[in-house]
């Protein structure tokens, strides 16, 4: 860790330092029990994500979140979910395909959200859920309570028009989003310099008239600090930011992809930099936190982890009769029902 | 301007020049007698634009223009009677009374059929530039693209593309303060559209799109690096678009005095009064030239008028195949 980065971590104290580790390796160990084992038994519902490698980027950015800002995640930021409150047995019954999931069995893993948790559900169609934060982030910038709208997107999904039109109208209308570029070097197959002709896409920023900075996306002081900076312009009223975050994909594009096409060179390196070690040597260096203590960490982890499965396993599939629950308006929806207060909390019937 | 035109030359980009504006001047009177087919979307104050880059392609070279690059069209190939059946729907049109304003095009004569959604001509010039590239052809395509047309996503892809696969694209950003009632500074929050080059590492200049000279010298310059292989350019043209979007906007969201700032900067005013300064172009020369452009619009839209209808029979002929 570097000197500037040191400064910086002066500022999340040693519990969000801690609840930092926590997350990231929850993230770790639970996508390793959704990708290494559910999946190769057969109990997952459709394909899987998992974000191996750059779980600094989602811990660093996320655990800054307030109530009442909006999180729009990729199919590759885990700890939001959680960060914002869905809970493991929801994820995992997620993944499971169960009923007392977030999309109740409708929809596979990595399309998991929560509008009543402020946690926008992504989309295959990457990037379309940029242009939904900037529109979170008028009504945000309305309401006027300095709340902003986070949201993520990967170096491939820089190339679609829907990320520049958010970036745009985010600039333009000076709207609270940060945007976060995950940068982890593969867009499933296509590397990064056939994405994009230039050195860094920190300078799409500038580009718009908003900020743009790089940084070491597996430091996960490095992009806490680069956040802090970019949150608090966005609470302040200044308009929006771009944050690019270098890491590196360390699975194949997802479980089913064995990525023969990235060199076994670059996978090398970059495991030497994985982003939990290194924290966890930083903590330890500063007597944050004690060997004893994150095994303790570990530990229950792995217990919370046991629980959560072992719930979301026991829980029912759907059935017949419940395909049609939720799709159209019953007397507790407030269309056409005047009694029925409007609003984000009506929204949700299920 | 170090731009070598010969006297003839100079006086051909006059020509086009007047063409272009009274092309469009025939088209408003024609809309206001009813004989119009749709809206009419004039490029008054912008010739210079559309001329300036036209007149510096090689005839290989391939355009993708939009509604205000009439001029552009001209230079290509198209005749004043091709806009006039086009505009007033007649079957001997460019695309047979079926279409509207500026939506033709030939491949033959190297312009690409715009559509209305703008931006669109970026991803599509950019995929000819691809296939010349392909086939090691000595090709540039060049897209128009207005202030509201960058900020569409289609844009974004093109531009993206081109500079990764470094293809011959020549993007001409047309500003001209606004998107039908969008001002510029709620369209963008840069200052020019030059910056946007800098999101993909794509060279760009910004220019007087007033000033034809200006315009033509930036074109060749930026042609021959792309035809040594150095990748796509943009060329920011920063001009006022003179009347409302269309004929049916009388634009009274333009403070007036915004207008008549801009008037005085008239390109065809200007280039006039330089090339009769450099002696480049006499009074009776000047006038042999407007003439020839009435007899040739007084022709042209005789013929238009008199020319037929489709007839409802022929509405599936081009449909299939």
């Amino acid at each position: 860790m570097r000197r500037e980065s040191n400064k910086a971590s002066l500022n999340p104290d040693a519990a969000t330092l801690q609840r930092m580790l926590y997350y990231l390796k929850l993230t770790r160990e639970a996508e390793y029990r959704i990708e290494r084992v559910l999946y190769r038994q057969g109990k997952i519902v459709g394909g899987v994500f998992t974000s191996r490698g750059q779980e600094a980027i989602t811990v660093g950015t996320a655990i800054q979140l307030i109530a009442g800002d909006v999180v729009t995640p990729t199919h590759r930021d885990f700890a939001a979910h959680v960060i914002r409150g869905i809970s493991l047995q929801e994820i995992f019954c997620n993944w499971l395909g169960r009923v007392g999931a977030p999309t109740r069995g409708r929809d596979g893993g990595p399309h998991i959200g929560d509008i009543r948790r402020r946690i926008i559900a992504p989309v295959s169609p990457v990037g379309a859920w940029c242009a939904v934060a900037c529109g979170a982030a008028m009504a945000l910038q309305r309401q006027g309570k300095g709340n902003i709208a986070l949201t993520f997107f990967g170096e491939g999904t820089s190339a679609r028009g829907d990320v520049h039109e958010a970036m745009n109208l985010a600039a333009v209308m000076k709207l609270p989003v940060v945007f976060v570029c995950n940068n982890n070097a593969y867009a499933y197959s296509m590397p990064a310099e056939k994405e994009y002709a230039v050195e860094s896409l920190a300078v799409r920023g500038p580009a718009y008239g908003m900020p743009g900075v790089s940084v070491d996306g597996n430091d996960v002081l490095a992009v806490y600090a680069a956040s802090r900076k970019a949150i608090a312009r966005a609470r302040g009223g200044k308009g929006p930011s771009l944050i690019e975050c270098r890491t590196f994909r360390m699975t194949g594009h997802s479980a089913h992809d064995a990525a023969e096409y990235v060199p076994e060179e670059l996978k090398r390196q970059w495991k030497k930099k994985d982003p939990i070690d290194r924290f966890e040597k930083w903590l330890l260096a500063r007597r944050i936190m004690t060997r004893a203590g994150i095994k303790a960490l570990d530990a229950a982890i792995q217990k919370e982890l046991d629980e959560a499965i072992a719930q979301a396993e026991a829980s029912r599939l759907p059935e017949g009769r419940d395909t049609l629950e939720g799709v159209y308006c019953g007397p507790e929806c407030w269309w056409g029902n005047p009694s029925v207060a409007r609003g984000p909390q009506s929204v949700a019937t299920h | 301007m170090p731009t070598k035109l010969t006297r003839q030359q100079h006086q051909d980009l006059y020509y086009f020049l007047r063409l272009n504006r009274r092309v469009d001047e025939q088209l408003v009177a024609l809309y206001r007698q009813g004989k119009v087919v749709g809206g009419v979307y004039s490029s008054l104050g912008q010739e210079a634009i559309s001329v300036g880059t036209a007149y510096a392609l090689a005839p290989q070279d391939l355009i993708g223009p939009v509604i205000r690059n009439v001029g552009a069209m001209l230079i290509r190939g198209f005749r004043p009677r091709d806009l006039f059946l086009q505009y007033m729907g007649r079957r001997d049109g460019p695309t047979g009374g079926r279409d509207a304003n500026t939506h033709f095009g030939d491949v033959a004569r190297g312009v690409i059929a715009p559509i209305s959604m703008l931006g669109e001509t970026v991803p599509v010039m950019a995929g000819i530039a691809l296939a010349a590239k392909i086939r090691g052809e000595n090709r540039v395509a060049v897209a128009y693209v207005g202030d509201g047309a960058m900020s569409t996503g289609p844009c974004h892809e093109g531009m993206n593309f081109a500079a990764v696969q470094k293809l011959s694209l020549l993007i001409v950003a047309e500003n001209n303060g606004w998107a039908y009632s969008t001002p510029i500074e709620k369209q963008m929050a840069v200052r020019d559209m030059a910056e946007r080059a800098k999101a993909y590492g794509i060279p760009a200049v910004t220019v007087d799109g007033n000033d034809a000279l200006a315009v033509y010298a930036a074109t060749r310059k930026a042609l021959a690096r792309m035809r040594r292989g150095g990748g796509p350019e943009m060329i920011e043209c920063q001009t006022m678009r003179m009347k409302g979007h269309a004929e049916h906007d009388d634009a009274r969201y333009v403070p007036k005095k915004v207008f008549e700032a801009w008037r005085r900067k008239d390109p065809i005013l200007r280039y006039e009064r330089y090339l009769i300064a450099k002696k480049l172009m006499t009074g009776d020369e000047k006038a042999a030239i407007e003439e020839r452009i009435e007899s040739e619009i007084r022709a042209d839209v005789a013929f238009a008028e008199a020319s037929p209808f489709p007839a409802p029979e022929e509405a599936a002929r081009p449909v299939f195949a």
